[in-house]
């Protein structure tokens, strides 16, 4: 599919304004109740690549100034040509060079720590990564898998989630103990976001 | 890159980037006799009309170097046209100078039924080639009035003989 190919494109939000607008209340509700999994709503003709709650997000947060890393299964989709036609946004092919990253469930993400880390002066300058997870549950019995403790979690929380890379859990220390630096990540499910900022602290819950 | 988008060459199909621009240019009551049928049913905007401004570069003889020659205000919109399915390619696109939202909007209607072959033939000759004669027509006006103001420069040529030495002389 070529970026110049509208034959199956849809339409972004239907008040451009109000729809990312409630959209980024969401993350930004999301990011600050890290590990809590918020429905998402909005009105937009998604994709078919990627879940939808990803693609309202990115179309949300992107603008013209932002790059963009799609793992293999979303570039060349349907999905980069909705992100770029509504957004602007620059593709890039480099994810060490993307402000953002969207990677799709089943498809590998990179280490966290390949993509951009920020400095110490400028730690806004890091990545934030969308990744696609097959099922999320932050409460319940079934949902102690982690146990998540930092700002914004009042004592500590449990999340579960499942689709994601293995060795995520090292990772994630790595990336928490990089702080001030460090990437953000969203977890989305097809209707559903939760969000883990770089200042949150994982453990595998007791019992596992 | 410089396209001179007004001379087709004769065995050259017409591309849909050269009727874009010919849309571009058409005076809107004319875009609104020619597309009435289509008008009645809202389409479904994939991007609703906006307007903002662009930059104009040109080069000196369309040779020279690019340089920013001014900002423009341009309305731009993307439509699919109502009740063609997902995957049917009626998407019409308008890029259009100014702030008519409609007039964006008649363009990217008229853009979307160019695509349609069916539709293409008739087009042609109800819309397009009006256009065209309403360009030419007003490429002459522009043309007339602009030579209304010519100067024509001519240098008194010496005369001939001595005259000159001698004056030197003196």
């Amino acid at each position: 599919m070529t970026p110049h190919d509208l034959s199956a494109l849809g339409a972004g939000f239907s008040n451009e304004a109000l729809g990312s607008q409630a959209v980024f209340r969401t993350a930004l509700q999301s990011m600050s109740h890290p590990g809590r999994c918020i429905n998402l709503d909005h009105d937009a003709q998604v994709p078919k690549s990627g879940h939808p709650a990803s693609a309202a997000l990115l179309l949300a947060l992107l603008d013209a100034d932002c790059t963009l890393w799609l793992s293999p299964k979303l570039a060349h989709s349907d999905a980069a040509v909705w992100l770029h036609f509504h957004t602007g946004c620059r593709l890039v092919d480099d994810f060490t060079q993307a402000q953002f990253a969207w990677v799709a469930a089943g498809d590998t993400s990179p280490a966290l720590d390949t993509f951009a880390q920020g400095t110490d002066a400028f730690p806004d300058q890091s990545a934030t990564c969308v990744l696609d997870v097959l099922a999320l549950q932050s409460s319940g019995h079934d949902a102690a898998d982690w146990t998540l403790t930092g700002p914004g979690i009042s004592g500590s929380t449990v999340l579960k989630a499942e689709g994601l890379a293995p060795d995520f859990l090292t990772q994630w220390a790595a990336n928490h103990a990089r702080f001030p630096r460090g990437v953000d990540v969203f977890l989305t499910t097809r209707q559903q976001v939760a969000s883990l900022p770089r200042t949150t602290h994982i453990e595998l819950a007791r019992g596992n | 890159m410089f396209h001179a988008f007004d001379n087709l060459a004769p065995n050259k199909a017409l591309g849909r980037a050269d009727w874009m621009a010919l849309l571009s240019r058409a005076p809107p009551d004319l875009l609104e006799c020619a597309l009435a049928n289509h008008l009645i049913a809202a389409p479904q905007w994939l991007r609703a009309p906006e307007t903002g401004l662009m930059m104009v570069q040109g080069r000196a003889g369309a040779t020279g170097e690019r340089f920013n020659l001014g900002e423009v205000t341009v309305t731009r919109c993307a439509l699919r046209m109502s009740g063609a399915k997902l995957d049917a390619a009626l998407v019409g696109v308008a890029y259009v100078l100014g702030r008519s939202h409609r007039r964006a909007r008649l363009a990217a209607v008229a853009d979307a039924l160019l695509q349609d072959g069916a539709q293409h033939a008739l087009l042609e000759t109800t819309l397009l080639s009006p256009i065209r004669k309403h360009l030419a027509l007003q490429s002459k006006q522009r043309h007339a009035r602009a030579q209304t103001t010519k100067v024509e420069f001519f240098t008194v040529a010496r005369e001939a003989g001595d005259a000159g030495d001698d004056e030197e002389n003196q």
